[in-house]
């Protein structure tokens, strides 16, 4: 009896769990018989239980090098570290998928702890919807992709894992990636329930937009530490580079970001109701759609190192997916009236339409791109790549646009704007935005993509900063200081004040992309000891490598002086690692030192002997934008979802009432206070 | 309202500044490209033979950095980058273009997104033709006829402006 036995009958008991739940929670629904949804209940957190078997028992069988398992076997050796031995867990395919199913249970289980407070008639649903979809993970797990067969003699030690693997981001990169792919499947579930019970009120509402705006910061911070491995691994001096894989986790992303401006007219105006449903499925088979594509090697990608004929299987999954979706939706189409009419295209409600369509259009484009070798081939014309340059061609026009639209979108009022009090509001942002680009070409800047960029983003950063500066005097004239002014501000106004963090972190990220990608500068050299390579404002100086050997891995390492305005900075070691087994897949440690803004990224390419090396020098200007652009993202997607306590609600009415009554005049302050307990108690 | 013409007429003047100074800088007096940036625009739109999915300016392969000597070379002995595109694309096969080149069938890869863009926007503004003039019927409440009413009534459109400007100031953080 070995763990990885213990792990096969706990996926099992895992897939009979996850059966009975799905029916059990149809049948107490449809039956109306409560201690039916009761036990469905309890069958989710079962299905947890076992999974978190079955995860253990291989978690055992890496850390015991029990190679007897293939997979085991395959992913690692005895001379790996043991947080990599730990990662390995979920390097391969049926790791992954295991790791999928294990968290996809989990959040089942926390949305059936919080079930209170979701709407009770759509709970046996989701939970149904959300153990369809664990049955076929377990079962794929259990037939063809598990991760626990043996060899019939175990071998004396494992191949170990892929060197590109073998970096501090692998321990974080790919789980949160694949969580954020899984955690569509809740807002997924909750558009199910509501299409199969006709419910699409407030409250269905609330619960959706918290589970996608979860699965949208999830998938935000999977998409940073992506970009973040990349740069720090891959060598190339870039972090995006439109890989077919790159693009798939970006287009739940995109389609989630435009669900979660279109709610808000749902919210406040009760329409859009059949395009938000729309959304939220599309954002679940996109995320299928991506570990489809990841796993099946249909277009060739950087991630090749997945590849399995389990393909076929997520592209029936697929299918059934949409098809079950496409049916219920022309099934309540009826139910799904505005409840509303439109009226004028200067409004939020119109700037949010913007919103969807720019979002979903660079969806669309980047999706026509990533397929196009697909149709290409299927033409029978050579399978063509799709590169980058393809990319930044179409999408960039339509994000400069975008970012247009959020710096004008937040100053429209609902329904109808009047022209010149939004010209009022625009004026400081276009002032803003005139000196940007008045100073940006004399101080040198002479790209002209780069500076419609810079001023686009000093535009709407400045719309941004305007909007909280006006907030904060309002509350400053009622007495607050400034920063306690800002601090209550965002707390009071969670969701508004949280978004336009995110909107400042996008800002900061797009002026990163833009100085990185319009100013980046890169030159190779070959030196030899004592000869020096000079970019920019820094001179390199080189002395030789060094070969080190450590138990698990050899170092090669090259040593370089660096030189910045004529003054001694810094020693720097690129280096490349061989690891037992991958001889001729060194993996790179590329030195990267920051200063002003500007990285300076060095690459050991080749090495003849101790005395000569060719490297990869590269500037990159701007790139720390993006990852504190990023982690801003993070901070206010947190915050826009973070709950409130009710008490404080409560608190903050009787606040607003008391202030009504006494000090303020009721002309003045009925315009503040009412729709201010509205928000309140929509939030 | 005189005020706001006055800033109307501030912003033409300072959009005429900028644009005066972006046609001098960015094209009567452009900066010469170094032979860096050339290179690098030519390898990143050449695909890395050997690599999965990578420029050649962005592969470490041994085979990039010889392409890039070979970009370098011919840039210094005066051909254009267009010219040096054209002399790999006749080498090595279209296949190396990174994308697709504009022409024949693959027009349609570059067609397709300006396509899509275009039906996207018919699309919409299909629907807001349909949601203005279909919208659920509703019972006539004060708030229509307020709509519906001609605007030349003085006392009436002095209360509409009022209500937007009362909008527009109190509106700074629910709009």
């Amino acid at each position: 009896m070995h763990f990885s036995d213990l792990g096969v009958i706990a996926l099992i008991l895992a897939l009979g769990f996850a059966a009975y739940t799905l029916l059990a929670a149809v049948l107490g629904a449809a039956r109306a018989f409560p201690p039916l949804v009761t036990s469905a209940k309890r069958g989710g957190l079962a299905v947890m239980f076992c999974l978190l078997l079955a995860s253990a028992a291989l978690a055992i069988s890496f850390l015991s090098h029990d190679f007897g398992v293939v997979y085991v076997a395959d992913q690692s050796n005895r001379s790996m570290p043991w947080y990599f031995v730990a990662a390995a867990f979920y390097s391969g395919q049926e790791g992954s998928l295991l790791y999928w199913a294990l968290m996809l249970s989990v959040f089942s289980s926390i949305f059936i702890f919080t079930s209170r407070r979701a709407p009770a008639a759509l709970v046996p649903y989701v939970i149904a919807t959300l153990m369809g979809i664990e049955l076929f993970f377990v079962l794929t797990l259990v037939t063809v992709s598990s991760p626990f067969v043996r060899f019939p003699h175990a071998p004396a030690d494992g191949a170990g894992l892929n060197p590109l693997l073998r970096d501090p981001g692998m321990l974080i990169h790919p789980p949160t990636l694949l969580m954020g792919f899984m955690s569509f499947s809740l807002p997924f579930a909750f558009a199910v329930a509501a299409m199969i019970t006709g419910r699409l009120d407030s409250e269905w509402l609330r619960s959706i937009r918290r589970w996608t705006l979860a699965a949208w910061s999830i998938q935000t911070a999977g998409l940073l530490l992506g970009m973040w491995w990349s740069y720090h691994v891959l060598g190339w001096g870039g972090y995006w580079e439109w890989d077919p894989v790159e693009n798939a986790a970006l287009f739940p992303w995109l389609v989630s970001t435009a669900f979660l401006h279109s709610t808000m007219v749902q919210e406040r105006r009760g329409m859009l109701k059949v395009w938000n449903l729309g959304l939220v499925i599309a954002a679940f088979a996109l995320s299928i759609f991506g570990t489809f594509e990841v796993r099946s090697g249909l277009i060739s990608s950087v991630h090749s190192f997945a590849y399995s004929p389990i393909g076929g299987y997520f592209l029936a999954f697929l299918c059934v997916v949409v098809l079950f979706s496409l049916g219920l939706f022309i099934f309540r189409l009826p139910k799904l009236r505005p409840e509303q009419e439109f009226d004028s295209v200067v409004s939020r409600e119109g700037s949010f339409l913007l919103n969807n369509f720019l979002l979903v259009g660079i969806t669309a484009a980047t999706l026509w791109g990533t397929l196009f070798p697909l149709i290409s081939q299927s033409f029978g014309h050579v399978s063509e790549t799709v590169g980058a340059p393809f990319y930044n061609q179409v999408d960039g026009p339509i994000f400069v646009a975008l970012l247009l639209a959020m710096g004008v979108g937040p100053l429209l009022a609902w329904r109808r704007t009047a022209l010149h009090a939004l010209w009022r509001n625009l004026l400081t942002p276009t002032l803003l935005a005139a000196a940007c680009a008045l100073i940006l070409p004399l101080a040198g800047v002479r790209d002209v993509a780069a500076n419609i960029g810079f001023t686009v983003c000093a535009f709407t950063a400045g719309a941004i900063l305007y909007e909280l500066w006006r907030g904060m005097r309002v509350r400053h004239k009622h007495g607050e200081p400034y920063p306690v002014a800002l601090v209550l501000l965002i707390q009071r106004y969670r969701r508004r004040y949280g978004g336009y963090i995110v909107h400042l972190g996008l800002i900061l990220l797009a002026v990163g992309i833009i100085g990185s990608h319009a100013f980046q500068q890169e030159h190779d050299a070959n030196l030899t000891s004592g000869q020096a390579v000079t970019i920019g404002d820094y001179r390199l100086v080189f002395f030789g490598n060094a070969d080190t050997t450590y138990p698990d891995v050899e170092t090669i390492a090259a040593q370089l002086q660096v030189w910045h305005n004529g003054q001694l900075e810094d020693f720097i070691y690129p280096a490349r690692n061989f690891y037992p087994n991958f001889q001729n897949e060194p993996a790179s440690a590329i030195s990267i030192t920051t200063d002003n803004l500007t990285d300076l990224y060095v690459f050991l390419a080749d090495w003849q002997g101790p005395s000569q090396a060719s490297f990869r020098v590269f500037l990159n200007p701007l790139v720390p934008l993006i990852w504190c652009g990023g982690l801003l993202m993070l901070f206010g997607g947190i915050i826009c979802w973070w709950p409130e306590r009710r008490r404080r609600r409560i608190e903050y009415a009787r606040e607003l009432l008391s202030a009504h009554r006494q000090a303020i005049p009721p002309q003045t302050a009925a315009p503040i206070a009412a729709p201010a307990g509205e928000e309140e108690a929509r939030a | 309202m005189k005020n706001s013409r006055r800033s109307l007429l501030l912003l033409l003047a300072l959009l005429a500044l900028v644009g005066a100074i972006w046609l001098y800088v960015l094209f009567v007096a452009p900066q010469p490209r170094t032979l860096d940036q050339q290179v690098d625009d030519v390898a990143s739109q050449l695909k890395c033979p050997v690599c999965q999915h990578e420029s050649v300016a962005d592969s470490s392969a041994a085979i990039a950095q010889q392409m890039r000597q070979v970009i370098r070379q011919q840039l210094q002995s005066g051909r254009s980058e267009q010219q040096v595109l054209r002399y790999f694309a006749d080498h090595y096969g279209d296949d190396i273009l990174l994308t697709p080149p504009p022409q024949g069938f693959h027009l349609l890869a570059w067609l397709m997104p300006v396509a899509l863009l275009l039906i996207g926007l018919g699309l919409v503004s299909f629907v807001l033709r349909d949601w203005r003039l279909k919208g659920r019927p509703r019972p006539a409440t004060a708030d229509d006829s307020f709509a519906e009413l001609p605007l030349d009534d003085p006392e009436l459109e002095s209360y509409r402006a009022q209500l937007e400007r009362e909008l527009a100031e109190d509106d700074l953080l629910f709009g």
